[in-house]
């Protein structure tokens, strides 16, 4: 067995050299093109290269996400402002938000999730709803406001302090997301995947035509036109911010980055976290060991719901629009293949795959494929291939490298190689295979 | 092999003595038109070690099944512990103090054996949502001896320190079969259900495992209700023993009554030994009992 | 061993939710689908004195339903064989439609053709829609199913959106990104009878003509013939049908090329119905279409068919009614009603688990 490990940890150590050499070159090309400093980009693969060749050493692995917080902090200034790198790495950082509570859902307790735009949809919704001159006759036209400063305070329609907003938006969507998780509760996965596909949709559609629904006297949604403006964040003790000054957005959504992480690992390692993984390995064989199914499933739906909440308030505040067209089917593919993409379960390989998703989608295609083409002689537009490359890069992920970039449990993983078989998103499958192997 | 001094004493019967921790009355499971299981009638006193036998598809896994409450008794009452749990949900009978382990091993895969086994405590545990996103200290002081209890248990089981962190699916087949025996103890049950603990374990295995049962029972007041096919382990250290067959109970009694019983050589070798059992009974002048 | 005492042999109580839930899956699902249709004609016959709206709501309905029927098929022959949604199998009707659009042109079928002509043909396009459906649903499996299929659920489901997602963009790069009006070759409106008021027209009678016989066709298929029995068997019980000598590999590729075939089919008959083409016509086809099959139950073939009657007439009657923004919604919630309280549907599931 010894023999055998030494020569699995060569190879892994040959593999990962090889990784980290073509690495290099790699990212900082891509930071070019997006715009990122480049000894910043230095900086990122020097952590990387750390995190990969010492992965074994906890304290360096505390050490290099320490390190990675401390640079994703001081990022902003190494940038030249007017680049958009700082806008795009904004949207990044929501659209992670967004990847960490799938993530919950889909990696920890296995609950395939079609439909986790609804929450992102209810959060926006909601700013829409608070932050903004849409409910234009709140305080009998002259406006209602609370705890927030000039010029929002003056201007008819609710408008509340963010983080008052954001508190309502998560209360508002964990109730949504246990709403939408009932009636998964006794079905199979491809059924759930059905059903919460079909919430999705519901929501979706109210918000394209809730101008037809009137409560009160109030249309529930803008319709067609949307919510805008939303107000811009107005934290205590500072100034409104403003769209073209980036860097307090910036740091706004790193700030609920951090706190998604700090939830995710907490929650990982404590009782609910492994009852989230008994429950996504063998649904009946962790009832037998006395986890309380019903609850333990609502738990997961509420508590990744209420990241899209967060995500989806702060999104409608800096993008200054709640619009039917972001809450479409695709998007909440586009999360899950964040999760996928990066390893489903694994907190570091959901943050990768959901920034290398966000700016694949923003960036490369757009900006990159749209030169290369004329560069090569073509007139073609590739951004009319949007959706076929991204449905591709679907298909080979999961046909290549299923476990994501950063699986969840690498050590599985080799072994799982070893023998030959399929991938760590076991749902029962995978356990029983390997051990059939073995017995 | 069995010994006089800790074996409860047997009454002409076949009852026991000792008051019976678990009760069933008349179990029976319809499934659509077949009747999988039907009128089990039988108790378990405490501190005993109690067998069902059986061919193939006799129907022992769903009779398990039902005493877990994975599955709702069509028919019948069960009582575990004076309190009746006829279709209880399956975490709740789990919190009661059943626990069991599984005919084909279902080990929670990508979790550590360590890992596995503080599931096992889930039930016992009271740490929540807020708690464990705060870590307020009492619930890390519940993390601390929860892992603390469940090295213990992984020891008491025989699974070496070094294996502790491994993932479940990486250990032998032995130390897994070992780990879901310290899930099941983990949670500290008093009825332990084993169904067919001792499958692909060479006869040393199997004898190890016969004495770590008696030591369940004799170190912490277990209960176990075991199903198994090995024969020697059946006979060596069951104190009673009820044979099911296409879903009836038709046999009960200590080992060496249901051993002679020629309904029950009948049930497993077919008709012919049946009849060899019959006539080596009447040689022997006590008719066999039922 | 007897019965020690008779109260021991009552039934177990269910609790009192499933036993809600029992009642209203048993009678509010089929209380809820009469519900519309009753509401509607109340109003009706108060307001005009006549039920010819709602039934007019219902004959279009029909023949909406009747292409949704045929993609319902498509969705649970493969459910019924490999426990599995077919993601993509919306996009196949879709491309089914295409090819037959693009088919008008190149065998200059303009609503100038005459009768016989026109007839001969669709014929022609029919078949080669069919075809082209069946082969891509085939290729499909045999890509995105085949290699994963001891795969956890998710992969291959993952899988089914990406080959979505790229046949949709074939779409886009083919007719482009909106609605594309075609001929209206059958002069699909064209009032052919009237019958108490509710109109009848020329498409309504060729949707309901052309599903009947394909459904005639398929349901003998899977009933009499040897690869049918092969296909049902494999349904029931794939390790059992190996044993038994049945090619369970080429069954299930049989089962997707079958199920293309009635989309490819469906594509057609859309096409010429609702004279309009669309990239994304497969995404809502699909999940009002996948509605059906399971209000109907899954892999049950008679469940499919009805089911797509039944959401047709919903869908006509929700776009008549309350307005066709609302209907996608409409539909999904019966979905999750469906789910909720009756899973196994109104003629009961018909996979390896049920049956």
């Amino acid at each position: 067995m010894s023999a055998a490990a030494t020569a699995i940890r060569g190879r892994v150590e040959n593999r990962t050299l090889i990784a980290l050499l073509v690495a290099l070159p790699a990212i900082l090309w891509v930071a070019s093109e997006i715009d990122m400093d480049l000894f910043m980009a230095f900086v990122l693969w020097v952590l990387i290269a750390l995190r990969a060749l010492f992965h074994e050493n906890r304290a360096v692995a505390r050490g290099t996400i320490a390190a990675l917080a401390a640079w994703a902090i001081i990022l902003p200034f190494f940038q030249d402002p007017t680049a958009g790198f700082i806008e795009d790495a904004t949207l990044a950082l929501a659209y992670t938000v967004f990847a960490l509570g799938l993530n919950i859902i889909v990696g920890f307790a296995g609950l395939l999730d079609l439909g986790y735009v609804a929450f992102f949809a209810l959060g926006s919704l909601t700013a829409g709803w608070f932050m903004s001159g849409f409910v234009a006759s709140a305080g009998g036209g002259e406006g209602w406001s609370f705890l927030v400063g000039e010029p929002a305070s003056t201007l008819p329609g609710i408008h509340m302090n963010f983080l008052l907003v954001i508190v309502i938006a998560v209360i508002v969507t964990t109730i949504a997301g246990v709403l939408i998780g009932l009636p998964t509760l006794r079905l199979r996965g491809d059924y759930i995947a059905i059903v919460t596909l079909a919430f999705g949709e519901i929501i979706y559609r109210v918000v394209l035509n809730g101008d037809e629904l009137v409560i009160g006297g109030q249309e529930i949604t803008n319709g067609r036109q949307g919510i805008t403006p939303v107000d811009k964040v107005d934290l205590p003790f500072l100034a409104p911010f403003e769209s073209l000054e980036l860097r307090p957005w910036y740091f706004v959504a790193l700030a609920f980055v951090f706190i998604a992480l700090f939830v995710n690992y907490r929650l990982r390692d404590s009782r609910l976290g492994r009852a989230w993984i008994a429950l996504r390995e063998d649904e009946v064989a962790a009832a037998s060991m006395g986890v309380p199914l019903v609850r333990t499933k609502l738990l997961a739906y509420g508590t990744g719901a209420a990241f899209g909440g967060v995500g989806g308030a702060f999104l409608a505040s800096y993008l200054n629009t709640v619009n039917a067209d972001q809450f479409q089917f695709s998007f909440s593919i586009f999360v899950l293949a964040m999760v996928i993409l990066g390893g489903i379960g694994s907190i570091e390989g959901v943050v990768l795959g959901a920034i290398v998703l966000s700016f694949i989608n923003n960036n490369l295609i757009p900006d990159v494929f749209n030169d290369y083409p004329s560069k090569v002689g073509l007139d073609f537009d590739l951004t009319e291939l949007s959706f076929g490359i991204f449905g591709f890069l679907l298909v080979i992920m999961m046909v290549l490298r299923p476990e994501g970039l950063i699986p969840e449990r690498r050590r599985q993983m080799e072994l799982v190689q070893h023998l030959g078989a399929g991938t760590t998103t076991g749902v029962g499958e995978a356990e029983e295979r390997t051990i059939e192997a073995r017995a | 092999m069995n010994d006089e001094a800790t074996t409860p004493a047997t009454s002409s019967d076949g009852g026991l003595a000792g008051s019976p921790l678990l009760t069933t009355q008349n179990v029976t499971k319809v499934f659509g038109g077949l009747v999988a299981v039907e009128d089990i009638t039988f108790q378990i006193p405490e501190r005993s070690i109690v067998s069902i036998i059986g061919p193939n598809g006799a129907g022992k896994t769903t009779f398990f099944n039902m005493l877990t409450g994975l599955y709702k008794p069509t028919y019948g009452r069960i009582s575990f512990n004076g309190r009746n749990v006829t279709g209880r949900r399956p975490d709740l009978i789990m919190k009661d103090g059943v626990a069991r382990t599984f005919q084909n091993i279902r080990l929670f895969a990508t979790m550590s054996a360590l890992e596995n086994v503080m599931v096992g405590q889930n039930a016992r545990m009271k740490a929540g949502l807020f708690g464990s996103i705060f870590h307020a200290p009492w619930v890390t002081r519940e993390e601390k001896a929860v892992d603390q209890k469940a090295r213990e248990t992984l020891s008491y089981v025989g699974i070496p320190e070094s294996q502790h962190e491994q993932l479940s699916v990486n250990l032998s087949y032995g130390d897994q079969r070992r780990l879901e025996i310290a899930r099941a103890l983990a949670s500290d049950p008093k009825l332990l259900l084993l169904d067919e603990p001792t499958a692909g374990m060479n006869p040393q295995e199997s004898a190890s495992l016969t004495t770590f049962m008696r030591r369940l029972r004799d170190e912490r007041g277990l209960t176990i209700l075991l199903i198994e096919h090995d024969m020697q382990v059946v006979m060596g250290v069951s104190e009673h023993i009820t044979v099911l067959d296409h879903g009836q109970q038709i046999a009960e009694g200590s080992p060496e009554e249901v051993r002679q019983n020629p309904r029950v050589v009948e049930a497993y070798l077919g008709t012919q030994g049946g009849k060899e059992a019959e006539a080596g009974a009447a040689q022997r002048g006590d008719g066999g009992q039922v | 061993m007897e019965a020690s005492t008779d109260v021991a042999r009552l039934p177990v109580k269910a609790n009192t939710w499933d036993k809600v839930r029992g009642y209203i899956g048993e009678y509010g699902l089929i209380a809820l689908l009469l519900a519309m249709p009753i509401v509607y004609g109340i109003q009706d016959i108060s307001q005009d004195g006549s039920l010819a709206r709602l039934g007019n709501n219902v004959v279009d309905g029909l023949s909406n339903g009747a292409i949704w029927a045929l993609v319902a098929l498509g969705y649970t022959l493969v459910y019924g064989i490999i426990e599995l949604i077919n993601f993509a199998h919306g996009e196949v009707f879709m491309i089914g439609s295409l090819v037959s659009a693009g088919l008008f042109g190149t065998l200059g079928l303009t609503v100038a053709t005459g009768v016989g002509g026109l007839i001969l043909g669709l014929l022609v396009i029919l078949l080669v829609a069919m075809l082209a459906s069946g082969s891509l649903n085939t290729m499909i499996e045999r890509v995105a199913y085949r290699p994963l299929r001891n795969a956890p659920k998710l992969a291959p489901l993952i899988t089914a959106i990406g080959f979505s997602f790229i046949l949709q963009n074939v779409g886009i790069l083919w007719i482009g990104g909106s609605p594309e009006g075609i001929p209206d070759l059958i002069n699909a409106q064209k009032e052919l009878f009237e019958i108490g008021g509710v109109s009848v027209s020329q498409g309504d009678v060729l949707a309901v003509a052309a599903t009947i016989p394909l459904v005639l066709l398929l349901t003998t298929f899977v009933g009499q013939s040897r690869l049918g029995r092969a296909m049902r068997a494999t349904a029931q019980d794939p390790e059992a049908a190996r044993l038994m000598g049945i090619n369970v590999d080429t069954t299930i590729s049989l089962t997707f090329l079958l199920g293309g075939l009635l989309a490819g089919a469906a594509g057609l008959i859309y096409a010429l119905y609702q004279t309009t083409i669309w990239f994304f016509q497969g995404f809502t086809a699909g999940l009002i279409a996948f509605t059906a099959a399971v209000m109907g139950g899954i892999g049950n073939l008679q469940g499919a068919v009805l089911g797509g009657f039944i959401i047709g007439i919903i869908q006509q009657i929700s776009d008549n009614r309350i307005g066709g923004e609302w209907t996608p919604a409409i539909v999904f919630a019966y979905l999750v009603l469906i789910m909720v309280f009756r899973p196994q549907g109104l003629l009961g599931e018909q996979t390896r688990e049920a049956g």
